[in-house]
């Protein structure tokens, strides 16, 4: 993992500091609401419904076991005993005192955490594959070059007020897990022909209002090269960005209304006036950087662990839970595994005080320290031992850490929603725990397979609807909270935007409306097809057919009933 | 700077009786202008019966936000219970007024009186 030096160190103490000093003049009134709101978002701190919320940065989603028993004891001592992870890999605390923040700040900063770039019109946090440095399909671990990233854009004097937010996601793999083709840059580790690392470049996804799939920008871009390309494709987005209307100032618009070849010339054209060596990050750099991801030092072992496949042969519990959560190693008689925040009935990404700390045991013990976070509100422990998971989840289970659901239809993402969120249409959260409740049994859930289901409770699409296979918007209609529902949607390399089935329905029509969008993919599948390979296959038509169906049958049954 | 907030309170049509309700700029609770400054409780909230009230109690929501004592104030128009409490008529501002629905260990409802 990454370790702070002495300026990272030096810079974040002294943004500690500066809020301290703007949180006494806003309550000593010398600043005003107005004049503050822009100086407590770059730190993080929104004003929600019923608090303040701060959402706390998790570069490419990576922590350690200290980092965490420091969160659980900033959710003890200065919130409600609990975080909640988000699907930018980052930790918000929903209940925090404005006059608290700034020694909340100077927790974080003792483990080298901070709010920076959680929040306001800059290159925000990082996002990466949770499977960084593990995954077999991987050409190069991500982490380094987000971590390159993170020290270039933090303050960068040219990128601190951009038109708007700007989010930058890195895979290393083939298979995409970081959806970069629906980031403002997407960026993916790759070798050309002749063996060389490089970069495939893609600008101008996005979600929101108008959601777009990434444009290809640069085929191969050679790994030296990367910080004048991004400053090149930065300056033409920041000069060029429309700073008139916030609802099209991402750079999607730009590059959408720009027309993908005409912005391409452009960030080239930028790019050739730049003096690359003088912007590019130094070898040594480079290097002092990506030591710090170097492996663990695993231990030379089999593939198959003969503790492990008799441990499951008696326990079904254990057997469930390695088969379904449990995710290849490149390191021979290690695995990945997923611990999913998504019990049945639980909030989605929360996780309290007391499973941050049994966690973070787990994590030092048998992980080598290291945890991640991915986009899907769960965690992830990278460097098991195969022999060691038996008492893993063991120990996961006492901490009602061992939910064997990873990838299934009750694994749903869901934004906070209208329960805590100041900008929320509706409910996005009990949405997700009615529709986790309707499929709770295991064997259904085994039928149905591999589901992500995603919801967002406003356009703004935090709980990345636009991408889920099943996707549900949150909105309001006629001073009701009625729901939109999406299927198709992919957030991977073969990213879609899911296709509308029919009009909205209210909140307590959706588990069963869910349910025969369930029906319509069994009845169709083919073979061992997953959902998603299901509706690329027939295209949306059986689905909508299936959905006005349902619809028209709640209508009747509501005629009837009344 | 891009709004991080809807403001206001989303009813149309009659916007009366209503309540004066904020957040507190300290602490972020949702707070209440109430006969005596400012209350957590949301059953003790100054009721506007007619546009005068409503319009002296704005005027010191302004004022209390210019002292720096609150944050967007806003007028939220609600129904009265059979024992004349009042509940939002907006399912946002109710949810402000309880606290949030997952969590009924939290927030107002946590705290105080039930409104219905």
């Amino acid at each position: 993992m990454y370790r702070y030096d002495e300026f990272d160190e030096r810079f974040v103490r002294e943004r500690v500091a500066q809020f301290r000093g703007q949180v006494e003049r806003r309550l000593d009134g010398s600043l005003s609401e107005d004049e503050f709101k822009p100086l407590r978002l770059k730190n993080g701190l929104y004003l929600q419904l019923h608090a303040y919320m701060l959402r706390i940065a998790v570069p490419y989603g990576t922590l350690n076991s200290a980092q965490l028993r420091q969160l659980a004891h900033i959710a003890e001592t200065y919130d409600k005993g609990y975080g909640h992870f988000t699907t930018r890999q980052n930790l918000q605390f929903n209940w925090p005192k404005l006059k608290d923040v700034p020694d909340i700040l100077g927790l974080l900063a003792d483990v080298e955490m901070h709010c920076i770039q959680t929040s306001g019109n800059c290159i925000r946090n990082v996002t990466s594959d949770q499977f960084a440095g593990v995954a077999r399909d991987e050409v190069e671990d991500p982490r380094p070059t987000a971590e390159l990233i993170r020290q270039w854009s933090s303050l960068h004097p040219e990128f601190v007020w951009l038109p708007r937010k700007f989010k930058i996601a890195v895979t290393g793999a083939e298979h995409d897990r970081a959806a970069i083709k629906v980031h403002d840059i997407g960026l993916k580790l790759k070798r050309n022909e002749q063996g060389a690392v490089g970069y495939e470049v893609i600008v101008g996804g996005g979600l929101g209002r108008t959601p777009m799939i990434g444009k290809l920008v640069r085929e191969f871009l050679p790994k030296d090269e990367l910080l004048a390309y991004l400053e090149a494709v930065m300056r033409v987005y920041n000069s060029e960005g429309r700073r008139d209307n916030k609802f099209k100032a991402r750079v999607k618009i730009l590059v959408h209304e720009t027309g993908e070849e005409e912005f391409r010339a452009r960030v080239e054209e930028e790019y050739a006036k730049l003096d690359g060596p003088t912007i590019n990050a130094p070898d040594e750099e480079v290097e002092r950087i990506a030591a710090y991801f170097a492996p663990p030092a695993y231990d030379t072992l089999p593939e198959a662990s003969q503790v492990l496949d008799q441990a499951r042969a008696i326990d079904p519990e254990l057997d469930r839970f390695v088969e379904q959560n449990a995710f290849e190693h490149k390191q021979p008689g290690y695995i990945a595994l997923t611990i999913s925040l998504k019990e049945i009935g639980a909030v989605p990404g929360d996780m309290s005080a007391d499973q941050m700390r049994a966690f973070a045991d787990v994590a030092e013990r048998y992980s080598f320290d290291e945890f991640r976070v991915t986009h899907a509100q769960n965690l992830v422990l990278p460097h098991v031992k195969k022999d060691d998971l038996p008492a893993v989840h063991a120990a996961l289970k006492a901490a009602g850490l061992a939910s064997a659901n990873a990838g299934l239809i009750t694994d749903i993402i869901a934004c906070p929603g209208l329960d805590y969120c100041a900008l929320a249409t509706a409910k996005s959260i009990p949405i997700a725990q009615a529709i986790a409740k309707t499929f709770a049994d295991r064997e259904r859930q085994k039928t149905i397979g591999e589901l992500p289901i995603k919801i967002s409770g406003c356009i703004n699409a935090c709980g990345h609807h636009h991408v889920g296979a099943i996707g549900i918007l949150g909105l309001e209609k006629g001073g009701r909270e009625n729901y939109q529902i999406t299927v198709g949607g992919d957030a991977t390399e073969h990213a879609a935007l899911g296709e509308r089935l029919g009009p909205g329905i209210d909140a307590e029509d959706v588990p069963a409306a869910i349910e025969a969008i369930v029906e319509t993919y069994l009845a169709e599948k083919t073979g061992e097809e997953s959902f998603i390979e299901t509706v690329r296959r027939t295209g949306a038509e059986p689905f909508k057919a299936g959905f006005t169906a349902f619809v028209e049958s709640r209508a009747v049954n509501s005629e009837a009933a009344e | 700077m891009a709004k991080d907030h809807r403001a206001g309170s989303k009813v149309r049509g009659d916007r009366l009786p209503a309540i004066l309700m904020a957040s507190h700029l300290l602490e972020g609770d949702t707070v209440f202008l109430s006969d005596g400054g400012w209350t957590l409780d949301p059953t003790a909230a100054k009721i506007a019966h007619d546009a005068e009230t409503a319009a002296v109690m704005e005027a010191e929501g302004k004022a209390a936000a210019a002292a720096n004592t609150v944050i967007e104030p806003y007028l939220v128009p609600v129904d009265l219970t059979d024992d004349g409490l009042p509940v939002a008529r907006h399912f946002r501002d109710a949810m402000r007024q309880k606290g949030p629905s997952i969590h009924p260990d939290m927030g107002k409802q946590a705290e105080f009186a039930p409104l219905d």
